[in-house]
């Protein structure tokens, strides 16, 4: 699992490739600690890369999102594969998080 | 084919992976994606929370129906009795800050398998996950 964050004009472009699951949650929380702070975030992640989360990786989503959401700020998942969409779809995240 | 792993604590991933490579797995890339799921989900369920500590045994396993139509994975632990398919529901529809995380795991094992059971027999709680393939 790989976590690319760059700052282009007044958005923060995320990258994420791999799987997130029991083995590497505790990195991945790591990886977007500097996401949860700061003024207005507008956060856009490329999830195109993203083969796989667990319910561990679901959970860092939410805490990502509310995190944001009280910030006042955007949080959008693009470009997700259809199998890692299903586990959001079912969960009731994808009301939740914004998924384009 | 089966194993029993002891002590389990920290062993996750192999106890993952040791399932996941059994010859019973089906080859459709879709179909072990939610097997995965599935495993980890229940396979974390009994390391995080049977044990006191992490320490004791989980015997993992897997099965095909004579027919070979069906799959059948197997966990069965001698931990703090615990039937997951008794929890409640997580609420699906609730919003983002009233959403809690707990229960989300075996939720997840019971969407993508065709049949979760529990069982507590002989001081084993024992969960079978079925999927047709």
């Amino acid at each position: 699992m790989e976590v690319k964050i760059n700052a282009e004009g007044g958005k923060t472009l995320v990258e994420l490739t791999g799987r997130i699951d029991t083995t590497n949650a505790d990195q991945f929380q790591k990886d977007i600690a500097p996401l949860m702070q700061g003024d207005n975030p507008d956060i856009e992640m490329d999830c195109s890369g993203m083969d796989y989360t667990s319910s561990q990786g679901l959970r860092l989503f939410l805490m990502l999102q509310k995190s944001v959401g009280s910030r006042k700020g955007k949080l959008v998942l693009k470009n997700m594969k259809p199998q890692v969409r299903e586990v959001f779809d079912i969960t009731g995240f994808s009301n939740i998080i914004t998924i384009l | 084919m089966k194993k029993k792993f002891n002590p389990i604590k920290d062993k996750s991933a192999e106890i993952i992976e040791y399932v996941m490579s059994s010859p019973d797995m089906p080859s459709d890339e879709s179909l072990l994606f939610k097997i995965r799921l599935s495993v980890e989900e229940a396979v974390e369920n009994v390391v995080r929370y049977s044990y006191e500590g992490g320490i004791g045994w989980l015997e993992a396993g897997t099965q095909l129906s004579d027919d070979g139509l069906e799959l059948m994975i197997v966990l069965r632990d001698a931990g703090t009795p615990f039937n997951p398919l008794e929890r409640e529901d997580p609420d699906v529809t609730a919003a983002a800050e009233d959403r809690d995380i707990g229960g989300l795991g075996i939720f997840l094992c019971k969407q993508m398998m065709d049949n979760i059971a529990y069982r507590y027999e002989d001081g084993c709680n024992i969960l079978t996950m079925t999927k047709r393939l």
